[in-house]
């Protein structure tokens, strides 16, 4: 690793402007990402502002129906949450299954949602649950939050905060994980939520995370599996790589999209 | 890994023919390009800067124009190395059709990727490389309908 500048923030107010100093400085979240590529010097920021010792930065409140989770809070976090467990299991039992229980341990929701890989698990969770992305400045719908490979509506200092997400009424994750990263080869979210039903695709697209609106309505006039029969997904913007080509991935979503619909 | 597109640019023939050989425009359109200095009529050296997620890599390559079939088509190849990260290298073959008052510009592109950023995941690399394609197109795209709308009133379409 290159050597470079840490700086532990404890305010938000200190965060900006540790930021807004350093020459290339960049937000450290849990750095499961960030930490492995700078040790393969593909990264190479001149500071690191680690966010997570902020007041109120990580842990999960319920007011009503809806659970705000802190940007900091880790995916072991998530998954052990009573309120997590309680209004919206899917949500739980997704985050139990990301990585590995080190990833588990020391990655966060805030930060996998900022790296918007295309592989992630949790953005197709915010997308299916409607969730709104709270920042330092705003609040962002996830639909206008995520934007192609790698890509959110962040501005340069803008800093995920937490995010709100109301209980569904259904919803289950389904995932086909590729044996070596245990990142999704493809994963299917589907919920019947504030937010109609919502059927958000991961792993698979070539601009990361996206809905499945044929889905969507087939469901919408009747949840069940043999309701996604005649739908099929179409391999076009998908991703074709070493583990798996575009039609296998098309095939895949329609496989995990029954087995989510079947859980829910 | 193979890439095509094909583009409407509201301006004549010869208006995109010379914004594709205009070191200024090249620089403005390719992602992340910092630096093209021309080093004669078809050569340039650039320095660019490709971010991809929480990838940062500088290049550090030359650029060249062969095929030159002024107005019609040419072809732009380039190969750079990232020191650490790797090697890129692609071409792409343009081609300028007239469209009545306007040009479809339509390529063909080829691009390889290696070293350590290619083993961080060809499942990146493919989605990397089309992003950028389309980047440089829409790019262009964008800098040639600007131009034009000084001039020109828009017609809605």
């Amino acid at each position: 690793m290159y050597p470079v500048k840490y700086h532990k923030a404890t305010s938000i107010a200190d965060a900006v402007a540790a930021l807004s100093a350093g020459d290339d400085a960049t937000i450290l979240a849990g750095g499961q990402t960030l930490l492995a590529t700078m040790k393969q010097h593909l990264a190479d920021p001149s500071d690191l502002v680690d966010i997570r010792s902020i007041d109120g930065m990580a842990g999960v409140s319920a007011a009503g129906n809806v659970l705000t989770i802190g940007a900091a809070t880790t995916h072991a976090d998530v998954a052990g949450n009573a309120d997590v467990q309680k209004l919206c299991p899917a949500l739980a039992e997704l985050a139990s299954h990301i990585g590995d229980p080190a990833v588990r341990n020391m990655g966060t929701i805030g930060g996998s949602i900022a790296n918007n890989d295309p592989a992630a698990d949790y953005p197709a969770a915010m997308l299916a649950l409607n969730a709104t992305i709270v920042t330092n400045t705003r609040e962002v719908a996830a639909d206008d939050f995520f934007d192609g490979l790698f890509g959110t509506a962040l501005d340069d200092g803008e800093i995920i905060t937490a995010v709100k997400v109301t209980a569904p009424s259904k919803a289950a994750y389904a995932k086909f994980a590729q044996q070596a990263s245990l990142f999704a080869l493809v994963g299917v979210f589907v919920a019947d939520g504030a937010g109609g039903v919502r059927v958000a695709v991961t792993g698979a697209g070539e601009d990361g995370v996206f809905r499945q609106s044929g889905m969507e309505a087939a469901l919408a006039s009747g949840w069940s599996e043999a309701a996604l029969d005649g739908v099929a997904a179409s391999e076009d913007g998908l991703m074709s790589d070493l583990h798996g080509s575009a039609d296998y991935r098309a095939h895949l979503i329609g496989v995990m999209a029954k087995r989510a619909v079947a859980a829910a | 890994m193979d890439m095509t597109g094909e583009y409407q640019i509201t301006a004549p023939r010869d208006v995109v023919w010379t914004a594709l050989n205009d070191a200024e425009v090249l620089k403005a359109c390719i992602p992340g390009c910092q630096e093209l200095e021309k080093t004669s009529d078809t050569e340039m050296n650039a320095k660019v800067v490709l971010k991809i997620g929480p990838v940062k890599a500088k290049f550090n390559g030359e650029v060249e124009l062969i095929n030159i079939e002024a107005p019609a088509s040419y072809t732009i190849q380039g190969e750079g190395s990232g020191g650490i990260a790797g090697f890129a290298k692609g071409h792409a073959d343009v081609v300028l059709v007239e469209d009545g008052e306007g040009t479809i510009l339509s390529f063909t592109a080829h691009a390889n990727v290696g070293g350590k950023i290619a083993q961080l995941g060809s499942r990146l690399i493919d989605s990397t490389a089309k992003k950028l394609a389309n980047k440089f197109f829409d790019n262009f795209h964008d800098y040639l309908s600007n131009d034009d709308s000084e001039e020109e009133e828009p017609t809605g379409q």
